[in-house]
């Protein structure tokens, strides 16, 4: 437990006016004693002020080397609101030292300034220095390497056995890689975006969707079209009716099944560039067509 | 009803003749099977064309064996960098008493009857001659000795020379536009074609080969009428219709349509053109070809057919690409129809 110090009490070097303002300036340090090169001091200062009075944020110090020797490393302000008409704060100053005596010796941390102001009159309240004992790491003259336990580097650290969660980890990773590869091909994501898709098994789906919609024109033509851009996604272009020979180039796959494609093809012309949709689903009944469809969602399969 | 009945005679009887003068065009022309057809498509839809090719792979030929083939006044004239209007209206010279002499030129001495001219590198020729050649194309008509001459049975043939650049006047935008379509005559590809030419007597007396073609196989004075019936008898359905306007808008807006053309900023490339114009002439042409075809009904494959003809003059590139603007038309209007789906 530090030891607390009551140090320094009222500095009154102002005006009786200027005194009645500030009341108090308290610093308070932990022992002024038994201090290294690196160790940090905390410092609490309070400061009572009387009532319109505020400090000003502006005026504390900044966190700063201070001297050569000396680092001011954090400044933090507790405002400890108002009582008895009285504006208590309190701030914590942290220093770390870097001063490497030779012998103990007495070193001062400076003191430092404050403004506190009401608005209209401005007032310094200044803070005392605070001086401790700093004492040496080692004597004058090192005895030499001879004791193999005199001041020797520090030990490295000790490593954890951990092994066992690294192997695991690396497992989980493979696994991830993995599964993301997975959904990847599920996706059809890349590198598997180039996968074959099966348009005319969508588009079987699609047209036994759109017969169940309703009977009339409409239902029928939008059947058709649903086998039209499964035609245009497998050729990766639109296919028309002139186009069936050059697609079978390209499509082998479907080729027994030529003479029902070209009757496909001729009732589309028919329900829709010869505005005679009747006539075209009396060539080519609605069963006709899915089972058109299913065949060649079966053909399809056969493309590389 | 009546007249349902007379379009339909009128239309099947037409399409035997159509039929018959691609036939003799194909006696004396060869291996320019697709320019016959295109052309014989040109007459029934009764528009003018543009024709482009090399030097000497039979255009006028060509011409000539149409010309006698649906009869009528067949007149040429060469375009040069001195030719003016007056010289298509006009001939003037020296009578045999030394006195001067202005005669019905080029253009008036067939009279009403004049079905094809031949305007050979037009391009050769001064921005009035263009003018003029506009306005006979737009209305078929010109003034000269003060009054109006009409030639209802004209079609306008155009050659441009696209090898030399010196002393020409290159085509404007509004001439070109108005040409129904812009032909490529290509060279013969099939060697038997090409050894025939070349060796065949046949094919070196023009005159003697032209005079093979049988006259009058359709009756030119006939031709405006057919082409009207071949308008209103051939339908076109909604769904064309909704494809048609599709495909006008991808070659306007290619970049909006996934259009991808190696080397080619499809954002900045089409700055306009294929006017409503040029669209109505395609669907004209597409008429006219599924009636060749036998059906009553347009289908995506005749607008497909004749678009590049029709069309790819129309369309106006970013002068960055114009330089190389045969390879990208024709990509863009392949992709075109690769990209609009169909129906």
């Amino acid at each position: 437990m530090p030891v607390r110090l009551f140090l320094a009490l009222l500095a009154m070097f102002v005006t009786g006016e200027a005194a009645g303002q500030v009341r108090a300036i308290e610093v308070l340090g932990p022992r002024p004693f038994g201090y290294f090169i690196g160790d940090v001091i905390r410092l609490q200062v309070d400061v009572v002020l009387d009532e319109p009075f505020t400090l000003q944020a502006g005026s504390l110090p900044r966190p700063r080397p201070v001297t050569y020797w000396l680092d001011l490393k954090t400044v933090a302000v507790d405002d400890r609101g108002i009582n008895g008409g009285l504006h208590r704060y309190r701030l914590a100053l942290d220093y770390q030292i870097f001063y490497a005596p030779l012998e103990p010796r007495e070193l001062a941390i400076p003191g430092f300034s404050v403004t506190a102001t009401d608005g209209a009159h401005r007032v310094e309240a200044n803070v005392p220095a605070w001086s401790f004992l700093m004492s040496p790491l080692r004597e004058i003259m090192p005895r030499g390497t001879g004791d193999p336990v005199y001041l020797r580097n520090d030990t490295g650290p000790m490593i954890l056995p951990v092994r066992r969660w690294l192997s695991l980890a690396i497992a989980s990773g493979i696994a991830s890689v993995l599964l993301l590869g997975l959904l990847a091909y599920n996706r059809a994501w890349w590198p598997f975006s180039t996968r074959r898709k099966r348009p005319f098994v969508q588009a079987v789906r699609a047209a036994r969707r759109a017969f169940r919609s309703g009977s009339g024109a409409e239902a029928y033509r939008a059947g058709l079209l649903c086998l039209h851009r499964a035609f245009d996604a497998t050729a990766g272009r639109a296919v028309l009716a002139d186009d069936l020979s050059s697609f079978l180039k390209t499509a082998p796959a479907f080729r027994p099944l030529e003479p029902e494609i070209g009757r496909f093809f001729q009732a589309s012309r028919r329900a829709f560039f010869g505005a005679d949709a009747r006539g075209a689903e009396a060539d080519l009944p609605r069963t006709v067509l899915i089972d058109l469809g299913a065949r060649l969602a079966e053909a399809e399969r056969g493309l590389s | 009803m009546h007249l349902a009945r007379d379009v339909d005679t009128t239309l099947s009887d037409a399409r035997g003749c159509a039929q018959a003068l691609q036939q003799e065009i194909a006696k004396v022309i060869l291996g320019q099977e697709r320019v016959i057809r295109l052309l014989t498509i040109a007459t029934f839809a009764r528009g003018h064309v543009l024709l482009e090719g090399d030097v000497g792979v039979g255009k006028t030929t060509l011409l000539r064996a149409l010309a006698r083939a649906i009869g009528g006044q067949f007149q040429r004239v060469e375009g040069t960098v001195d030719l003016m209007p007056g010289d298509l209206i006009y001939h003037a010279h020296l009578t045999e008493s030394g006195k001067p002499r202005i005669d019905p030129g080029p253009l008036l001495a067939g009279g009403n009857d004049l079905s094809v001219f031949f305007f050979n590198e037009i391009n050769r020729a001064r921005p009035q001659v263009h003018s003029l050649l506009l306005r006979l194309m737009a209305e078929r008509s010109i003034t000269a000795y003060d009054r109006e001459f009409k030639f209802p049975f004209l079609q306008v043939f155009a050659d441009r020379n696209k090898v030399e650049r010196e002393e020409t006047f290159e085509l404007p935008a509004a001439a070109r536009d108005r040409f129904f379509m812009e032909i490529e005559v290509p060279m013969p590809v099939g060697e038997e074609d090409r050894r025939r030419l070349i060796f065949d007597p046949r094919f070196h007396d023009i005159d003697a080969l032209v005079a093979e073609v049988r006259e009058g196989v359709v009756d030119f004075k006939e031709l405006p009428i057919v082409a009207r019936a071949i308008q209103v008898g051939i339908r076109s359905s909604e769904a064309l219709e909704a494809y048609t306007v599709a495909l006008w808008e991808a070659v306007r807006r290619p970049n909006r349509h996934g259009i991808e053309i190696e080397g080619v900023d499809t954002n900045r490339l089409v700055l306009g053109g294929a006017s409503p114009r040029g669209v109505s002439f395609l669907v004209r042409a597409a008429r006219v070809r599924a009636w060749l075809e036998g059906r009553d009904m347009v289908v995506p494959e005749d607008l497909r057919d004749v678009f590049n003809e029709v069309m790819a003059h129309r369309i106006f590139l970013d002068p960055v690409y114009e330089f190389r603007r045969e390879p990208i038309v024709r990509a863009l209007c392949r992709a075109v129809f690769d990209k609009v789906a169909a129906p």
